[in-house]
């Protein structure tokens, strides 16, 4: 792992800045239950554009840095355009190729958000 | 301490590798690649069919295996040994086999909350589809040796299916004293040992314990993947019939009905993994001519070592702290880095390591570790140095995250 991202995803798992709950808006959990992993989405979605979105749970670092980053991205985003992202844009977003198992950590989150804009 | 290290070709090709994930596989020696490559380049024939020397040179080493592994176990004779694909293969084997035809609703079966997942799920799933019903051995009393199988166990409960060592606390249940204790409340109780984590570590008498069943895998002694063997004791193999269909199980086939082969045979359709087998058979004489005696001691020299090393480190809880009754395998938890991170940073320095809830995640939810443990597991090829490259990792890593 390059050290500079290395160390970005360090930091971002230690201060996360999108840590919370959406009160009001549309939620949903999903675990990666071969590691433990487990994420909540909440968000706020008005005219199909993503106002607001927080994340709560625990599991490794590239998984919370990964959804930390991607709900930054969302902020703004049409839930249309959303659910056609995929596991490249998030490896590009945090900026690092990676291995078999730890795409699954890093994909946690995108996979939490669009099982989420599917729930009624 | 002796080294082991040379007889693993992986060493040559990948120097400086810390190999500390013989809980999931072991790594394989040069004679059981040799016995591999010796099969499929000079007698590379399917067994039990052809009449030619090449055939017949398979079929002998094959069946040569089945009393190798036999006495390796403790059996009383070959007869009682079933060649499967691994642990998993064998327990289900008991379920669809023995159990399906011997088990009726109501019956119960007692299992331990420190199950890997294939000595519980197919449990679980069996105790569904014929309504029987599960029990469960708490941790708890495995950890105080207090079992209160009087409480779990009655005349209603047919099987017992628990495993000989934990792979997540390394652990060695006291198999021989439970079976007495459920054998005196209920003598018609059979008795299920996973022993996945057993074979290649410590001395293993099937005989000795008193179970019924023993379940283990080829892959985790230092023989071939996609091979194990079940030990079925004579009289629960004439409770059995075959679960699986096919090629070489079958007496006699008729249009409407067929009989089926005599011995273990039936239990063994289609073409077995006859190279991983006679590969298996390598890997019983490799540990033989150590000495189990030896790499028992071997082993335990290092897990003091590591215990002791990971003990003065900060941060760090391990799971299980025993130095007594227990294998080289040890969950750990730094409350720095998730295990996941730990274990990916540490494979970064060529050190192989297990994160994850390693298939036993009643176990886990009991600890309080839903996120996970990191396990390290000891194999003949480790050493000291090994340890204390993982521990100066360690140190590394949870400083970067601090």
């Amino acid at each position: 792992m390059d050290d500079l991202y290395r160390q970005i995803i360090i930091d971002r798992y230690k201060n996360p800045i999108n840590r919370g709950k959406v009160i009001g808006g549309k939620n949903a959990v999903k675990a990666n239950l071969s590691c433990g992993d487990k994420l909540e989405i909440s968000a706020k979605i008005k005219n199909e554009i993503i106002e607001e979105v927080k994340f709560e749970g625990g599991g490794c670092a590239v998984s919370m840095a990964a959804v930390d980053m991607l709900c930054d991205k969302l902020k703004g985003m049409k839930i249309g355009e959303v659910m056609k992202m995929s596991g490249e844009e998030i490896e590009e977003m945090i900026g690092m190729d990676l291995t078999y198992s730890r795409k699954k950590c890093a994909y946690l989150g995108l996979e939490t958000v669009k099982k989420m804009i599917e729930s009624e | 301490m002796k080294d082991y290290k040379k007889y693993f070709p992986i060493f040559e090709k990948e120097k400086g590798l810390v190999y500390l994930d013989s809980a999931a596989t072991s790594l394989k020696p040069k004679v059981v690649l040799d016995k591999l490559m010796e099969y499929y380049t000079e007698y590379s024939a399917n067994i039990h069919r052809g009449l030619y020397p090449m055939s017949e040179r398979a079929s002998e080493e094959y069946e040569k295996v089945r009393g190798k592994v036999a006495s390796f176990i403790g059996a009383k004779s070959p007869e009682e040994i079933v060649f499967t694909s691994g642990t998993t293969a064998a327990i289900n084997l008991v379920a669809r086999a023995w159990a399906e035809n011997n088990l009726k609703e109501g019956d119960e079966i007692l299992v331990s909350e420190m199950e890997h997942h294939s000595n519980f799920v197919v449990w679980q799933q069996l105790a569904k589809r014929k309504k029987l019903s599960l029990r469960i051995l708490s941790l708890e009393d495995f950890w105080q040796e207090k079992f209160g199988l009087d409480k779990l166990v009655n005349k209603r409960t047919k099987l017992m299916a628990v495993a000989q060592i934990s792979n997540v606390l390394g652990k060695i249940n006291p198999i021989e004293k439970m079976v007495a204790e459920a054998k005196k409340i209920n003598p018609e109780i059979r008795v299920l040992v996973d022993g996945a984590q057993s074979v290649g570590h410590v001395e293993v008498d099937v005989q000795k314990m008193g179970c019924d069943f023993f379940a283990f895998s080829g892959h985790k002694m230092y023989g071939p993947t996609g091979v194990g063997a079940l030990y079925v004791c004579e009289d629960r193999m004439k409770e059995m019939e075959p679960a699986d269909f096919g090629g070489g199980m079958i007496g006699e086939v008729g249009i409407v009905d067929s009989s089926w082969a005599e011995g273990v045979e039936k239990f063994e359709a289609g073409t077995p993994p006859i190279a991983q087998v006679i590969g298996m058979g390598a890997a019983v004489d490799f540990l033989m001519g150590i000495g189990m005696k030896n790499v028992e001691e071997h082993e335990s020299k290092l897990l003091e070592y590591l215990l002791e090393k990971l003990g003065e480190l900060e941060d760090v809880l391990v799971v299980n702290e025993e130095r007594h009754n227990r294998i080289g395998v040890v969950a750990m938890v730094s409350r720095v880095v998730p295990s996941h991170d730990l274990g990916y940073e540490l494979g970064e320095k060529g050190i192989c390591v297990r994160s994850g809830l390693h298939c036993a995640q009643p176990l886990h939810n009991k600890i309080g570790e839903k996120y996970g443990t990191t396990r390290i597991s000891l194999g003949v090829y480790n050493s000291i140095e090994d340890i204390n490259k993982l521990v100066e990792g360690i140190k590394k890593i949870q400083k970067d995250y601090k």
